[in-house]
């Protein structure tokens, strides 16, 4: 029998793993936060297990959003990031971004956007002193920051004030390109929309942008793909698609599809569960993590924390894994990532129960217009930190000074509204781990040098 | 515009007045600020009472709802689902009101039959198993848009002509008596004049407003009841708490839904009617002593309506009687007025009834009443219009069982497909309504699934441009009044769960779409 410690109380656990890994860091969660901590870690050299079930991330839009608005009445809308950033902390000095500089988002972005582009994805980012713009499937025009080759050509176009063609496909619902050039049209007035069957699918009603990505693998399916496009590529400029230009090879069938129709063409992420986000998920998943790094697709429920740092198990198919990490960092995310939950009408951090700042009582989560300019109260609920992202105790004091949290569990923020999701995440989790790296003394003996052993 | 009567206010009790008097031959124009049945007739349970509720503290309206049950039942079997009911007492309930239970039933003639609660509980297995008593009643389920359409049909076929979002404005009186109204649409803003010999004022809770107008006070007292729809149906027959009338004590069942109810707060403005999240946390407190599944069953939606009471000096809350008020307005020195307001849906009838039978004596029409003897002939209107609050499914019934192949579907969490949209355009186009997400919304259980309309709004707009009924960017707004209209009914109910699917339906509708930021 091996005793733990769990919080202030002695316990006593029976061993029952199969295997256990020592590791630096242990990243909880994997979405955008929770990719950006591994990636950030393995980038300085240190061993890494992440868990979590990487759902959310399937709803991401594919693009790098950084800032853009300070909610309010009325909100404050920047085309400059940065200058958004600084209007923004002087308001709300608690706001996540008032721990890092610009400087530090920039290197956070700048490690990012290079481990997605040795995987396969690259990022283009604005001028200096702006924000670019997609296409929504709404037919809005949505400010973002870095945006992938798959959708460049767009923001291109729509910068420039192109004739942009959209073609949406038969049977495939939550895309409509007539509903997108007609709410567009006043912005965009060169903009036409037009539909087509996909090759194969042709009667089918209850199409999938995942099912067509696979579809479109095939080169026969793409070459009467391409041959269905033609018509409506001619009086065009640029061609728009919903993205379902393959969830492996998007690159190379892009690059096809633009030199049979002799025109750049883009793609528009979708409504859930969008290949775009498939796609990010993927490439971080598919790319060689070396031996020391682990990911397990695992939500992870109970966490033990005792004098060498955190305890925890995984089970993947028959297997039980325990991982031991000298540090660790949360990136749980919010409701929908099960980093928040709700016990009797209070708002708890689901792992260690941490502290949440947020509303007096219920009443005070909600705003009675769902597109309240100033934003939900609830959504500025979360975990309170250090200037290192380590959260903090009820007394102000820090929780474990092996701790760190990032992305959207941190407090004060509003990402939906500040379109401001992946550069928190991002942000926070370079800070974190450039912290804790420069923190960590690694003993001489006993290693952890990531392998798994018995 | 000329006509021998004005009705104001096209709730059950205005449209029930417009057949009544269409009966005796008489013509009338009957007007509604918004829609039928926008107000409280359509912000209810849809119960038919058997007038036990009423026993203890309102004999009179107990009576009158037992006698009208039973008529409407025969007259109008189209409205009801003739599904029983149950008072069923737990443990916490009061001894001395259990054994009085049946004789007052049998005191005001109301059959009620004791059930052994392991019977009820095979009966309904919903209920806590916590059940000290248990009598049968029988208790109805009415929908309240069909009973109006109903009537309104009826009394359209007999010549009454109807005008929806038209209110009145003010009254031309000369020598007591109102020479002619001042009304305008509140669509347009057009104003004109209707001249009448008699002027009914049945606004509800309103009543006093109108009334004012005309240089009448009548002091009311409104009392909000707020009510929670829960996502699928949890009961068969209607359940009652069997103990005095109080707060969350009825659940109703109706269509694919069941609705928990209601609570009694006094409001002093009937700006802007929503129940509030301590209401809803304390209808799913109490209710879930009654039915345990409702602490944590999921919720589509909650609404409140007002009870229009007039109010008598000694009154308060649910004390006050819920009987129906009707003023002839002589003593007020107004001749050709009269107010009809408070009561209950299922005494609509016989309030239309001794309405109509002062207005037609003042016309020197000697007719008699007809409508506690011929039926009310089905429309088939209320298996697809009638906009409003009570969510009773529209749809069920009509939903082809298997889709087409090729048939997409427009709203995958409540099966709606795009042919069932396309009934339901058309059908509005012929009303001469606009085929807006929101109408479609209100005839259809699109946007009422899990999803909360965040991919049907979406889908059901994209459908509606390709088809053309949509243009230019309508459909982003029309996109923010659904989601808004859903979330008016959602806000107070978010506890937990919600908020993962708030958070999902923000991510998409302001993070990706940025339509937090305007058009």
């Amino acid at each position: 029998m091996r005793t733990v410690q769990h919080g202030r109380r002695r316990m006593k656990q029976k061993p029952m793993a199969d295997t256990l890994i020592h590791t630096h860091l242990a990243v909880i969660g994997s979405g955008m936060a929770g990719m950006a901590a591994a990636i950030f870690a393995r980038n300085r050299g240190m061993a890494t297990v992440q868990v979590g079930r990487a759902s959310e991330i399937s709803f991401a839009s594919g693009c790098l959003d950084l800032f853009s608005t300070v909610p309010g009445h009325p909100p404050r809308i920047f085309a400059d990031p940065f200058e958004g950033i600084a209007a923004l902390v002087r308001i709300r000095p608690e706001h996540p971004y008032t721990h890092v500089t610009e400087d530090q988002i920039r290197q956070g972005f700048g490690e990012f956007t290079r481990f997605m582009a040795s995987a396969g994805i690259c990022f283009h980012g604005p001028a200096p002193g702006t924000n670019q713009k997609i296409i929504t499937p709404a037919g809005t025009l949505k400010p973002t920051w870095q945006v992938p080759g798959a959708m460049i050509a767009g923001t291109r176009a729509v910068a420039a004030n192109q004739r942009i063609g959209l073609v949406d496909i038969q049977g495939l619902k939550g895309f409509g390109a007539r509903q997108m050039a007609q709410t567009l049209k006043a912005k965009l007035p060169g903009i036409t929309a037009a539909t087509i069957a996909f090759p194969g699918r042709e009667t089918a009603g209850n199409l999938m942008c995942e099912r067509l990505a696979w579809d479109l693998e095939s080169q026969a399916v793409m070459d009467r793909f391409i041959q269905r496009l033609r018509p409506h590529a001619a009086p065009v400029e640029v061609l728009g698609l919903p993205s379902v230009l393959s969830l492996y090879r998007f690159e190379a069938q892009r690059q096809t599809l633009e030199q049979a129709l002799d025109r750049p063409v883009f793609e528009i992420p979708t409504l859930s569960p969008s290949v775009t986000g498939m796609r990010m998920k993927e490439a971080f998943l598919e790319k060689p993590g070396g031996s020391g790094h682990h990911h397990f697709p695992v939500a992870v429920s109970r966490i033990i924390r005792d004098r060498d740092g955190f305890g925890f198990f995984v089970t993947v198919g028959q297997e039980t894994v325990e991982v031991r990490a000298q540090y660790l960092i949360l990136a749980t995310g919010r409701f929908l990532g099960q980093g928040l939950g709700v016990k009797a009408e209070r708002i708890t951090e689901m792992l260690f129960n941490l502290p949440v700042t947020q509303p007096h009582d219920r009443s005070g989560w909600l705003c009675r217009d769902f597109f309240d300019p100033a934003g939900h109260p609830v959504n500025r609920a979360g975990i309170e930190t250090d200037e290192f992202f380590r959260p903090l105790d009820a007394d102000g004091s820090l929780y474990d000074p092996r701790l760190y949290a990032a992305g959207s569990i941190l407090a004060h923020q509003d990402w939906k509204r500040e379109k401001s999701g992946s550069g928190i995440a991002i942000a926070s989790a370079f800070r974190a781990v450039s912290h804790m790296a420069s923190d960590m003394t690694l003993p001489d003996s006993d290693p952890p040098d990531g392998k798994a052993f018995p | 515009m000329e006509t021998q009567v004005l009705i104001i206010g096209g709730g059950t009790t205005g449209t029930g007045i417009a057949r009544d008097l269409a009966l005796r031959g008489i013509s009338c124009i009957l007007i509604d600020r918004r829609d039928i049945n926008a107000g409280a007739s359509g912000a209810n349970h849809g119960l038919l009472h058997s007038g036990a509720r009423y026993i203890l503290k309102d004999s009179e309206t107990a009576k009158e709802c037992r006698q009208e049950s039973e008529l409407l039942k025969r007259l109008a079997p189209q409205c009801i689902e003739d599904t029983g009911g149950l008072f069923v007492a737990t443990s916490k309930d009061d001894d001395d009101y259990i054994a009085r239970f049946p004789g007052l039933c049998r005191d005001h003639e109301i059959a009620c039959m004791p059930v052994d609660p392991a019977r009820a509980l095979a009966l309904e297995p919903c209920l806590t198993p916590d059940l000290k008593a248990v009598f049968e009643v029988p208790d109805a389920v009415v929908d309240p848009f069909r009973l109006s359409l109903d009537n309104a049909a009826d009394a359209q076929q007999r010549g009454i002509s109807i005008f929806r979002n038209t209110e009145v404005t003010g009254f031309i009186c000369r020598q007591g008596n109102i020479q002619a109204a001042r009304v305008r649409d509140t669509r347009n803003g057009k104003t004109w004049r209707i001249e009448a010999c008699q002027y009914v004022n049945a606004t509800g809770a309103w009543a006093d407003k109108v009334a004012a107008m005309a240089g009448v006070y009548i002091s009311m007292l409104y009392s909000k009841g707020s009510l929670l729809v829960t996502q699928s149906r949890i009961n068969h027959q209607v359940i009652n708490r069997l103990r005095p009338a109080s707060d969350a004590d009825i659940l109703v069942p109706g269509g694919t839904v069941s609705i928990i109810g209601t609570t009694s707060v006094e409001i002093d403005s009937l700006e802007d009617i929503r129940p509030t999240m301590a209401e809803v946390s304390a209808i799913i407190r109490e209710g879930s002593v009654m039915v345990p599944e409702l602490a944590d069953t999921r919720y589509i939606r909650a609404y409140a309506g007002v009870r229009p009471l007039v109010k008598n000096d000694r009154d308060e809350g649910r004390a006050v009687s819920r009987n129906y008020t009707l003023k002839n307005h002589e003593s007020d020195g107004l001749k050709n007025f009269v107010t009809i307001t408070g009561g209950k849906l299922t005494t609509y009838r016989l309030m239309a009834e001794k309405t109509a039978d002062i207005v037609a004596r003042r016309l020197n029409n000697h007719r008699p009443c007809r409508t506690a003897d011929l039926s009310l002939p089905s429309s088939g209107k209320g298996a697809w219009t009638g906009p409003g609050k009570s969510l009773r499914s529209r749809t069920a019934g009509s939903q082809p069982t298997r889709l087409p192949s090729g048939e997409t579907l427009i709203c995958e969490c409540e099966m709606v497909s795009e042919s069932m949209v396309d009934h339901i355009v058309t059908s509005l186009k012929a009303e001469g309504r606009p085929p807006a997400l929101e109408e479609i919304g209100h005839r259809s259980r699109i946007g009422k699934g899990p999803c909360q309309g965040t991919f049907c709004s979406f889908r059901l707009a994209g459908y509606l441009y390709r088809t053309g009924d949509l243009s230019g960017d309508q459909g982003l707004f029309q996109i923010r009044e659904f989601v808004n209209e859903r979330w008016k009914g959602l806000m107070p109910l978010v506890r937990d769960r919600e908020l993962v699917r708030m958070e999902l339906q923000e991510s998409f509708l302001c993070g990706l779409f940025n339509m937090d930021a305007g058009v």
